[in-house]
């Protein structure tokens, strides 16, 4: 099984470590990753903001640098569902479109493909999980809380191999916290807002961290608490499962 | 060409597939092991008051004792003596406007959300909503489970109008505070017989 | 900014007011989880209306023949408005005929849409809505913030204060919500005993009787057909469904969806007019719904039931309000239609969506919402709407993201980027 790891434009400019951590965990767990240089951007932000043909160009060059791998991993959830559910579309016109099936989340990728039993050293510390939208209702990661299905939590099940580790979720478990890409920019009062609620939210569980398996979804709120003075720290899943190996 | 087949035209042009009616069959809708007791209780989260009287009780005693004060009192039901007003005899709808108890019957009650059905059995149906309480006559044996049922067996009658109520006229719509008794009727009793 | 960000901004400045409107539909929308898991067949029931709806729309045609020739058949007097203007002529023309000054109407979202009451007042109509939370805004002379709630947006106080005003109360400051109640009761009550006309929507209209289907808490829509001797009721094209087995999971799903009750109060099947009144009246509208049906992206918001469920569940409706938007209808599935409608004037509302999907999620007949935005921000550089500044940006990530050495310059000012450290394994 040849793995091949994919880190997003943003993740790689502002959180490298996310990027050592993923690396960390796989590799820990004896998968074979590989980091294909020459890695940009997924073409999500234009897309989202309504210029999905702007994204076509690096949806192609995504399909390039990934042949040959059996699965793409990375740790983003917003990412890996714009790939899944949007590649078919750009592509249909110009490129077989092979990535929209193998290319995984790090955490769906663990969770379903690699599946760990074993213990992953420990993290004494209690977190709050924040469900990230995209990997709730596009994902999978987590029953939605509006479905009437059976609950399950897939980022709880793997922190749940830290030894020490204390788990907790928000009020409002899945709701939104505002970042939405070009969101934060053209709402940028309803999406400070949004954030602003969600980061009270998690520190009222009481937690230390917030954690999750989308940057940008903590780079939003780790803003929104900066400039609101509260005090909570951030760390990606990837980071966490990392910690101590 | 007319108006309706201009929109007709239009709607079949428009249409690129056509899509099959899925089977209702494997719904597997919610039934209760006590149809009755399943009723009372969505009844009661309604607003309506229930109960169930013994066999062969007087429903005139039934009505007076509920209803002590109750001047006007609209039925056109043969065992509601103590009618005043009958909507089937009444020259005007109007005419009901200060009624304190309409006296009506129902046909069956649904377990799932406390629905009864009305069919208009009268010529004035207004006494089902204009009355300031509402008295629904129900036989205790009629009780479906869900809608589903409920719609399979719902008969407009003869006046081509029916209605299935639960509970009292409400309202949440001045910042959300439930009030009951917004334009129609105020309080419901069920008389389960 | 957008249109909406600038009126949300606006929203969001009175800190305690937007808590309390995001608390109170938040509230909503617990309520309707709480009913969605009473029911084990839920999703079950969304799946199959979801279908039903598709299968409707793909049958339109007949549904409407069979229902407009099932209503005739009942005895009623069918008409087929082309669009708003249309329709507002016929309903006058029904009430001249009739010799009607008064109407009494429940709450219709068509009639709002086609600007019914303004144009009937014009033509000397005096129309009174009946629903509480339409009366409220219909005298304050505003459009409702919700579909739903239309009023939810407004004070004790300031409906105190209205009431007051228009002599509706009596006791001055008493605005206890029961109170004042009651006394729109006693001042509606006069209204139904004395309205030439009454005017109902329609929830459903149902292909094989005939029925129009009528949904409400206050009882407002019976009322209002109890007493005059003239019924009209309207309907989109859209209402018309096959049968009563449809009915059935449809009716199931309103209201639990709408207000988290298992069922509103009257479920009200009117399919001939009563003794000694006219024939009913029913008006089925187009509107611009037979154009919308070939949109190939767009057609499927047609399968909305308006129970509001979008809205209340929809992070930035909950903190931005109903008067954000420039569409009378509100939230997602308002986003949506005020596209079809007019793309070009309500471009300004795509912006208010953070594709978080919830909206689909609660959606009783599963509304792709979301992805419908998403496919309207795509278009609306044909549209000519496009925010010039949003494009430059994504033009510019674009080019920078299609090269690598560009994105290497352009990342090289951050300290150190994943892509410069050493791995043991990369290529």
């Amino acid at each position: 099984m040849k793995v091949g790891l994919f880190i997003p434009c943003y993740v790689d400019a502002l959180y490298p470590q996310v990027g050592v951590a993923t690396l960390k965990v796989l590799r820990h767990l004896g998968v074979d990753v590989t980091y294909p240089k020459g890695q940009t951007c997924c073409g999500q932000p234009m897309a989202n903001g309504g210029f999905e043909s702007k994204a076509v160009p690096l949806a192609e060059k995504m399909e390039n640098l990934f042949a040959g791998y059996d699965y793409v991993v990375t740790p983003s959830v917003s990412c890996t569902a714009f790939v899944r559910h949007h590649y078919p579309n750009l592509l249909k016109d110009s490129h077989t479109c092979e990535l929209a099936s193998k290319c995984m989340e790090l955490v769906e990728f663990l969770h379903d493909v690699v599946k760990p039993d074993g213990p992953l050293g420990s993290f004494p510390h209690k977190v709050s999980i924040h469900n990230s939208c995209h990997g709730v209702r596009e994902l999978g990661l987590s029953s939605p809380s509006e479905e009437m299905v059976a609950p399950f939590n897939k980022i709880r099940d793997l922190l749940q191999l830290k030894k020490g580790i204390e788990i907790s979720e928000p009020e409002r478990k899945d709701e939104c916290c505002g970042f939405g890409g070009l969101f934060c920019v053209e709402e940028s009062a309803v999406s400070s807002r949004m954030g602003l609620d969600k980061v009270r939210r998690h520190i009222a569980t009481g937690a230390e961290y917030i954690t999750g398996a989308d940057c940008s979804c903590l780079m939003h709120q780790s803003s929104i608490a900066k400039k609101n003075g509260l005090q909570i720290q951030f760390m990606h899943v990837a980071e966490i499962l990392a910690a101590g190996l | 060409m007319s108006n309706k087949d201009d929109i007709l035209g239009r709607i079949r042009s428009g249409i690129r597939e056509r899509y099959d009616m899925p089977s209702l069959g494997d719904l597997q809708a919610t039934v209760y092991d006590e149809p009755l007791a399943a009723f009372k209780a969505s009844s009661e989260a309604t607003g309506s008051k229930v109960v169930e009287l013994a066999p062969e009780t007087d429903i005139d005693k039934a009505i007076r004792d509920l209803f002590p004060d109750a001047g006007v009192i609209a039925s056109n039901l043969p065992e509601v003596h103590i009618a005043t007003l009958n909507p089937d005899t009444v020259g005007s709808a109007q005419e009901l406007n200060g009624t304190d108890v309409g006296v009506i019957r129902g046909s069956f009650g649904v377990a799932e959300n406390g629905c009864i059905w009305i069919p208009q059995s009268m010529k004035e149906k207004a006494v089902c909503f204009i009355s300031e309480n509402l008295v629904i006559l129900l036989p205790k044996a009629a009780i479906v489970n869900n809608m589903h049922e409920a719609y399979r067996q719902i008969d407009l009658g003869e006046y081509g109008y029916g209605t299935f109520i639960s509970g009292p006229s409400k309202t949440a719509d001045i910042a959300q505070t439930l009030v009951m008794g917004a334009q129609a009727a105020r309080s419901v009793t069920v008389l389960l017989v | 900014m957008s249109k909406h960000s600038k009126k949300a901004k606006g929203f969001l400045k009175d800190a305690r007011y937007s808590e309390w409107h995001d608390a109170t539909f938040w509230a909503v929308r617990e309520k309707r989880d709480g009913m969605a898991h009473g029911l084990p067949e839920w999703e079950r029931l969304r799946e199959k209306a979801s279908k039903i709806k598709l299968h409707t729309l793909s049958h339109l045609d007949q549904y409407l023949e069979q229902f407009a020739s099932q209503a005739e058949k009942n005895g009623a007097i069918v008409h087929w408005a082309a669009d708003a203007e249309d329709f507002n002529n016929i309903v006058f023309g029904i009430l001249s005929e009739h010799g009607v000054k008064k109407i009494v109407k429940s709450k219709s979202m068509l009639t709002e849409e086609c600007g019914m009451n303004p144009f009937l007042e014009s033509k000397g109509i005096e129309v009174v809505e009946t629903d509480l939370g339409e009366r409220i805004i219909q005298l304050l002379g505003q459009a409702p913030s919700h579909i739903v709630m239309p009023a939810v947006h407004l004070t004790p106080d300031q409906v105190g204060e209205l009431f007051e005003a228009e002599g509706i109360s009596n006791e001055p400051g008493n605005h206890d919500p029961t109170y004042l109640t009651y006394r729109a009761r006693l001042s509606l009550r006069k209204e139904f005993l004395t309205a030439g006309a009454g005017m109902t929507g329609a929830n459903f209209g149902i292909a094989a009787t005939g029925d129009i289907v009528v949904c409400t808490n206050e009882g407002n829509a019976d009322m209002s057909t109890s007493c005059p001797k003239l019924h009209i009721a309207a309907l989109g094209l859209e209402k018309v469904i096959p049968d009563y087995d449809s009915l059935a999971v449809f009716q199931r799903l309103l209201c639990r969806s709408a207000t988290g009750q298992p069922t509103t109060t009257y479920t009200s099947h009117f399919r001939t007019a009563r003794p000694g009144a006219a024939p009913m009246h029913i008006i089925l509208v187009d509107n611009g719904r037979s154009e919308w049906i070939a949109n190939p992206e767009h057609w499927q918001t047609l399968k909305c039931i308006r129970c509001g469920s979008c809205m209340n569940t929809c992070p930035v409706y909950r903190r931005s309000g109903g008067y954000s938007y420039s569409y009378f209808i509100p939230g997602p599935v308002g986003v949506n239609l005020g596209m079809l409608r007019n793309a070009k004037a309500h471009s300004g509302n795509v912006s208010a969506c953070t594709l978080c999907l919830s909206c689909q999620s609660v959606c009783p007949v599963k509304i792709n919402l979301g992805e419908q935005i998403y496919q309207w921000r795509q278009q609306l550089p044909a549209f000519g709407t496009a925010p010039l500044g949003k494009r430059t940006l994504c033009e510019g990530m674009s080019m920078v993201y299609d090269h690598p050495l560009l994105y290497k310059t352009a990342t090289g000012v951050i300290k150190k980027p994943f892509h410069s450290l050493k791995l043991d394994k990369d290529e």
